[in-house]
């Protein structure tokens, strides 16, 4: 698979189990690195997520991993046996970062820490993605992304005020975890290419998404005020999800954006009511601002407020819902959907790129498990066909 | 301006690139105008610690882009950048005259990266979008809810954040494929479509079955017990999960309780997942006395992924957190000392630290004009004189 990319001369070699690792390595696939996902022989974990093609449990069309696996190589490797570790001892030659999540201190037992590897390699980059770090009091502490949402703070900022903290939509701190990891890897990368500094890099879940709370974090730091309490759907009547006529609509409105706003609704006269004449008096006559946004909404067809607003350009956004992503006029007069065909799933959509980089753009499909063997382990690291029978019976790969 | 753009500065700051921060005396950053303050506080917008927890590690400068000799200064300060950073409307740069096609002009080897909400194409272009909206726009909003309840915000203007680490990530691709090719590139990157790439997963499943999928609260698709349950003492919560069944059989040691793992109900993973109403009763009558810190640390001791949820301050003030040196102490000049959390991403051989703290109002203006530019100070003071650069904000715009 290495082709003329700019960036297939990026190696990356994958031996993470999770999302946030699988994440972070599908986002160097996508920009052309070549990275190899090294999977137990029983294959990828994620391969196990459904839902799957036509409803069947099968381990090459789960759309998790028909998404996280998109692009990268696969090989089969059994880690855990000396054989295994000598193997991948001879892939880190030619590689320019390793991901991994274990548990803390795995790695090392396994005889391929940081300075194991950094023996082989002088510049390599080691990325250990975890929920807590790789040391301190928790770091051995057990979590998924709905432990780790909680553990970083988000989770007490999300839900109504009446009921349970609430989680958000799909696995995100895992994603979060995953994002920053990319970012650093990349940035660490670029540096031991360089300057030839190698790296150790240990992204921690909760500090990732601790990192990222907005003003709050920073107002209760400096200020002693804490302003974090859970506030439900809608913040002001200004920033918040109103339920529409069949949906709902979002606002983000900032006090220059009142005019705007003023005009989307059709309420042209608001602008001179003193009620509402600057950011200030908006808040203190809140509840009559919000009756007025609740009223104004629950007539509206999201769609066509979206239009509405969108022309005017005021910052007002409907709820779009899977199907509406698939239609929206926007996404798709940017080619956001990349047909590609699956031998197993058959033709499934991928999403785009998170950017756009004006040399890059390749759809791939995610790799059959251990489709890649053969070419890894006799046509590029030299074994013979009959030596890759013998890891295969001593179920090494 | 605001959350993305600086965010993605921050952290590339974080890591030790000069950054300069340019704003004007009538476009400047928002953030300094949130500052929880009184509003007759002096210099509130240096203040704000919204703004200085964003900013920090950067140098500022005040240079107005909408007039001639601004424009010029700035394309003078890329020709000897790596990297323009922009978040404005999807239209501003080149209203301003300051596209891509004029910037590489001046300086082959610059790395442009734009991110607007919808990107610089297609119909939708020009609509104006922030955090919460990226996030109804790109179906995080749609599947963030309660069982059978409406859409839900999540807590922060979560696009922010998002689009701001990925153009991170960006720039230091772009870095890297500019050793190998000798020039610089544009990179646009439009938010809603990289918080799409953070549910990719529901695209694709879409793609093969057309089902819409449903809120399911803090519940899992495969794993029960999967809930935020209530402890003692006002409005607190731990979340609990079970992968398996030894984590299960663990629970139910924890919960003392060890009958429960072979009571049919529960006993396999079918069961619990279809029983879970009546497990979380289990559960919650075990919570419910004791703090949420006491239960996550028996759960744990055990075996069983569990945490509580903690709040703001409990953030700041967590034992891991501290213990990981995750908050480090800023000493401002006008704001004074504070602790504030550092770099998330820990290098092994460069560790980051937060070296300076965020600029004020025009704090580096002469750094950039003298040092960077060569001007002289008439120069400097005519430029003043003009409104190009000014040394405080006009406090209505963001009023």
């Amino acid at each position: 698979m290495p082709d003329s990319a700019p960036l297939s001369d990026l190696r990356v070699l994958d031996l993470s189990r999770g999302i946030a690792g699988a994440f972070c390595t599908k986002l160097f696939a996508q920009f052309g690195g070549d990275v190899i996902t090294l999977e137990p022989l029983s294959g990828h974990p994620l391969r196990r997520n459904g839902p799957f093609a036509a409803d069947r449990p099968h381990r090459e069309t789960g759309a998790m991993w028909l998404y996280l696996g998109a692009g990268k190589r696969s090989a089969t490797l059994d880690i855990a046996a000396r054989t295994g570790q000598s193997l991948f001892q001879r892939m880190v030659e030619e590689a320019n970062l390793i991901v991994e999540d274990y548990p803390p201190g795995m790695i090392d037992e396994l005889g391929l820490g940081f300075d194991a590897l950094r023996r082989i390699v002088r510049r390599i980059v080691l990325v250990s993605v975890t929920p807590f770090g790789q040391d301190g009091p928790c770091a051995g502490w057990k979590a998924t992304n709905l432990t780790s949402f909680a553990s970083g703070g988000q989770m007490s900022l999300t839900g109504d005020p009446d009921r349970e903290p609430l989680v958000a939509g799909g696995q995100q701190a895992e994603y979060q975890a995953g994002l920053q990891a990319f970012a650093a890897a990349a940035v660490a990368a670029f540096n031991a290419d360089a300057l030839e500094v190698p790296q150790h890099i240990d992204i921690s879940a909760q500090e990732c998404m601790a990192s990222a709370l907005e003003l709050y974090l920073p107002w209760w730091a400096y200020l002693k005020r804490d302003i974090s309490k859970r506030r439900g759907n809608v913040l002001s009547a200004m920033v918040g999800v109103f339920p529409a006529k069949e949906g709902h609509i979002g606002l983000h409105i900032m006090p220059r954006n009142w005019p705007r706003f003023a005009k989307a609704i059709s309420r042209p006269e608001l602008v001179e009511d003193v009620r509402f004449k600057d950011a200030r008096s908006r808040l203190q006559n809140n509840d009559e601002l919000e009756a007025i946004v609740y009223e104004w909404a629950s007539r509206e067809d999201p769609r066509e407020a979206y239009q509405t607003a969108g022309a005017v350009r005021a910052p007002i956004a409907f709820v779009h819902t899977i199907q509406d992503l698939f239609e929206s006029e926007q996404l798709r007069s940017r080619d956001v959907y990349q047909r590609v065909a699956h031998p197993e799933a058959g033709e499934i959509t991928l999403p785009g790129p998170p950017f756009r980089m004006s040399e890059v753009e390749r759809p791939a499909r995610a790799s059959l498990l251990g489709e890649h063997n053969e070419e890894l382990y006799c046509d590029e690291m030299g074994l013979s066909r009959r030596d890759l029978a013998r890891l295969r019976a001593a179920r090494v790969v | 301006m605001a959350w993305a753009g600086p965010y993605a500065t921050r952290l590339l700051a974080d890591m030790g690139a000069e950054v300069i921060k340019i704003e004007s005396v009538d476009n400047w950053d928002v953030l300094r105008a949130l500052t929880g303050q009184p509003p007759e506080t002096e210099r509130g917008w240096d203040k704000s610690p919204y703004f200085n927890q964003t900013n920090r590690n950067k140098y500022g400068c005040s240079l107005d882009l909408s007039k001639p000799d601004g424009r010029e200064l700035f394309l003078r300060l890329a020709a000897q950048s790596d990297i323009v950073i922009e978040n404005f409307r999807a239209e501003v740069m080149d209203i301003l005259n300051l596209g891509y096609d004029v910037l590489s002009a001046v300086n082959d080897r610059l790395i442009v990266l734009s991110m607007p909400g919808h990107g610089k194409t297609g119909p939708e272009r020009d609509f104006v979008t922030y955090g919460t909206n990226v996030e109804q726009l790109s179906g995080l909003c749609h599947l963030t809810g309660y069982e059978g309840g409406p859409p839900h915000k999540t807590g922060i203007s979560y696009g922010d954040p998002i689009a701001g680490i990925a153009a991170a990530g960006a720039i230091a691709l772009a870095l890297w494929v500019r050793r190998r090719t000798g020039h610089g590139q544009y990179i646009e990157l439009a938010q809603r479509e990289t918080l799409i790439s953070l549910i990719g997963e529901y695209i694709v499943a879409f793609s093969m079955n057309q089902r819409e999928p449903s809120r399911q609260g803090n519940r899992d698709s495969s794993m029960a017990p999967h809930g935020c349950y209530r402890c003692s003492g006002d409005d607190e919560w731990i979340t609990i999960a079970c992968e398996n069944d030894a984590q299960f059989a663990a629970l139910c040691s924890a919960l003392e309780q060890p009958g429960i793992a072979h009571d049919p109900r529960f006993a396999d993973v079918v069961s619990r997942y279809r029983n879970q109403d009546e497990l979380d009763e289990t559960i919650c009558a075990w919570t419910k006395d004791r703090t949420k810190e006491d239960a996550a640390e028996a759960l744990q001791s055990a075996g069983v992924p569990a945490m509580p949820v903690l709040g703001v301050p409990e953030v700041f003030a967590d034992e891991h957190l501290r213990a990981r040196g995750f908050f480090e102490p800023v000493s401002h000049p006008i704001a004074g000392v504070w602790d504030v959390d550092g770099p998330p991403w820990r290098m092994s051989e460069s560790p980051a630290h937060i070296r300076l703290p965020a600029p004020t109002f025009a704090e580096h203006n002469r750094y950039v004009f003298r040092e960077l530019l060569g001007l002289s100070d008439e120069e400097i003071a005519e430029l003043q004189a003009e409104g190009v650069t000014g040394t405080s904000p006009n406090r209505t715009v963001h009023d």
